[in-house]
């Protein structure tokens, strides 16, 4: 086990490092600057252009049932077979149920999209948050909630309501800090990679597409 | 690691004379470079983000012992267990200790500087662990058995092909040169390991003082799900790594991506605060965080305290020109270019980093594209006046020195040595060049030669045309 009053040890192997060596600069705190308020138009306006612009894909209508074949589709040329969505996220579970006949679809559970031999799978989640400034999504495990969707699935379909939308990250996590989750995960766009000639390549570990529903 | 900078120059020798490394070496630094300066463009608030990250990141510095603490305590009050290393040594014991007590046998592992410097994988190895590395670049090394040779890009000396050999060779997939089929069968074959590993492996790139919460920053995804899927999730840290409040976090995350690879934000930042919950369905059940100083105290205590403030961005490897020369091999250490030339002699001690810190024509392009603003070339100036001060100098070097300062000082004594030095020139050199230099100096004509003396100098056309002596105006 741990030799007791190691950590001591080290905390004050540090206090000594810093003693007779003066704290200087205490600087002038300058934030990088604040906006005004932003209409809820206009943030995401600007998340669009972001996460597009960093391989997104975004889809937004008054309903779910117009956008139905242009989601079945895009899931389609991916080779997705397995849709799943995590238990009750009950707008996700929509999502899944009325999508299944827009393609070669069927739904399946969390566990079996876990399997080493899993079909190609889109996991479909609600979303907690979208951050206009980068065009990120934040999907959290507050309140007992799955990561799998967009951790292990090939395309991750993320449900928003226009209310999801903020500014900047700083806003979304003073929102989760109040009852901090194990984990909080920031996702922009699909997963890449540039180590192998520097050649962006989609697709490494996680998610080979992102596609963003926004609804009313 | 095992240090070999003190053979920096005969390891860059190699470097120049490999071709294709030296191929790969301006492909990225090339790409690195032009991206980071359209995204600064790009993004108004870089400088203001730049002034607050470097602020925040000196005074955590300056109350190190204050912060450390209070990420201790908050982190143990959510669960982690955390363990602190002195050095290495003592790094490797207690993973493989935590490895042994966990009964883990497969452990999946993120790409880590400090890992490197530690030799963690080894250690785990020798542990009896199947240590496999899940960053895409870091697999590549691994199969090949070599060491990274960028802090963000570690297999960028490797061509598609070099890479479908080693497939073949060390997995018996197929022969392809198409990238995206290669990054598919990677894809494949670590996500057998994602599912089965009873371990998980990473940095940090923060450490969250007010929440105990670990910042990672990924592109692959491979950070997310070693973190999220295993039952154990083992984080190594240098102390350096914190950071006052969560709420620093984003100015960090304006300022990292940007500096490495040019992207507004990386594809995954992962904040994970201390073990899974009773009601989380996914979450790692024990966490253990190794926190290793390796000579980071020492660095606290004096006049280098600046170069703690890094965030391992690469920035300063990718624009400089001696790096992109040699690339990182040649460095001979876990941290290449211009971090790495502070680092390294500070690490390993100064006789065996001094020749990198020597390497530098301290053009200061570092300093300029540093997100934290980290004064490198003051900083490698000073190393080399602690190289003096020891004694580790050669001493005709310092003797040359002394004299060149005592006749720059003097203008009668510099005006005579240089009607000398004309008339020398005038008879015995040809071209205006001189060939070599005696052979305490000849370090500087080896390969190439050194300009001969003008017949007239400078100062005297001066007078001639304007009819003063400049240093009188």
């Amino acid at each position: 086990m741990e030799p007791v009053g190691r950590k001591e040890e080290l905390l004050s192997r540090i206090a000594v490092a810093l003693r007779g060596h003066e704290a200087n600069n205490p600087a002038s705190g300058a934030a990088a600057g604040s906006e005004a308020a932003q209409s809820v138009t206009d943030r995401i306006a600007r998340f669009r252009n972001m996460f597009e612009s960093q391989g997104g894909n975004f889809l937004a209508g008054p309903s779910l049932d117009p956008l139905l074949p242009e989601l079945g589709e895009a899931l389609r040329i991916s080779g997705v077979t397995a849709l799943f969505s995590p238990p009750g996220d009950e707008r996700a579970r929509l999502v899944a149920e009325t999508l299944v006949p827009f393609g070669p679809f069927r739904l399946a559970s969390p566990g079996e999209i876990r399997m080493v031999s899993a079909p190609a799978s889109a996991g479909i989640q609600t979303a907690e948050f979208a951050i206009a400034e980068t065009g990120t999504l934040v999907q959290s495990g507050q309140k007992g909630k799955t990561l799998l969707p967009g951790l292990i699935s090939d395309v991750h379909v993320a449900i928003l309501s226009p209310a999801a939308f903020v500014d900047r990250m700083e806003e979304c996590l003073a929102a989760l800090s109040e009852d901090l989750p194990r984990t909080i995960s920031f996702i922009t766009g699909p997963s890449r990679t540039g180590d192998i000639e520097q050649t962006l390549t989609i697709g490494a570990h996680g998610p080979k597409k992102v596609i963003v529903v926004l609804l009313p | 690691m095992e240090p070999l900078s003190r053979f920096f120059y005969r390891r860059s020798e190699k470097a120049l004379s490999d071709a294709t490394l030296q191929a790969s070496i301006s492909r990225t630094t090339g790409k690195f470079v032009g991206a980071r300066a359209d995204s600064v463009a790009a993004f108004p608030g870089f400088e203001a983000a730049r002034d607050e990250g470097s602020r925040i990141k000196r005074e955590t510095l300056d109350r190190l012992d204050h912060h450390l603490g209070r990420f201790i305590d908050e982190a143990e009050r959510r669960g982690a267990v955390i363990h602190a290393a002195r050095d290495g040594a003592e790094a490797r014991e207690i993973a493989a200790r935590i490895a042994k007590e966990e009964g883990v046998t497969l452990a999946v592992k993120s790409k880590s500087m400090v890992g490197e410097e530690v030799d963690l994988t080894s250690a785990l190895e020798a542990a009896g662990v199947e240590v496999v590395e899940s960053d895409l670049g870091e697999f590549i090394v691994q199969l090949a058995g070599e060491p990274p040779s960028h802090i963000i890009a570690p297999a960028v000396h490797k061509t598609r092909e070099q890479v479908s050999r080693l497939f073949v060779e060390k997995l018996g997939e197929p022969y392809t040169d198409k990238i995206p089929e290669l990054v598919a069968i990677a894809r494949r074959r670590l996500r057998e390991k994602f599912l089965s590993a009873g371990m998980g492996v990473s940095g940090a790139n923060f450490l969250c003082a007010d929440t105990g919460s670990i910042a990672l920053v990924t592109n692959e995804g491979n950070g997310r799900m070693g973190t999220i899927l295993p039952r154990v999730h083992l984080v190594i840290a240098g102390i350096e790594k914190v950071i006052p409040r969560l709420s620093d976090l984003p100015v960090f995350l304006r300022l990292l991506p940007r500096s490495a690879t040019g992207q507004p934000i990386s594809t995954y930042v992962s904040v994970l605060t201390g073990v899974k919950r009773p009601e989380d369905p996914e979450g790692p059940e024990k966490l253990h965080i190794i926190l290793l100083d390796n000579g980071r105290s020492g660095i606290l205590k004096g006049k280098y305290r600046d170069i703690l403030k890094c965030i391992r961005c690469g920035a300063c490897l990718n624009i400089c020109p001696v790096y992109q020369s040699v690339g990182g091999h040649a460095y001979g250490w876990t941290y290449p270019g211009p971090i790495g030339s502070v680092l390294t002699p500070l690490m390993t001690g100064l006789a065996e980093g001094i020749p990198l810190a020597n390497a530098s024509t301290l053009c200061g392009a570092c300093a300029d594209v540093c997100p934290v603003k980290i004064p490198i070339p003051g900083l490698l100036l000073e190393l080399r006046a602690d190289e003096r001060d020891r004694g580790l100098k050669d001493p005709a070097e310092v003797f040359g020195m002394k004299g060149y300062a005592a006749v720059m000082s003097r203008a009668g004594i510099l005006e005579a040595l240089e009607r000398i030095a004309g008339v020398i020139s005038s008879v015995f050199l040809k071209e205006g060049k001189a060939p070599w230099l005696p052979f305490r100096f000849s370090g500087w004509t080896d390969r190439r030669d050194f300009p001969a003396p003008a017949p007239q100098p400078f100062r005297k056309l001066w007078k001639k045309q304007r009819g003063i002596r400049p240093w009188n105006r």
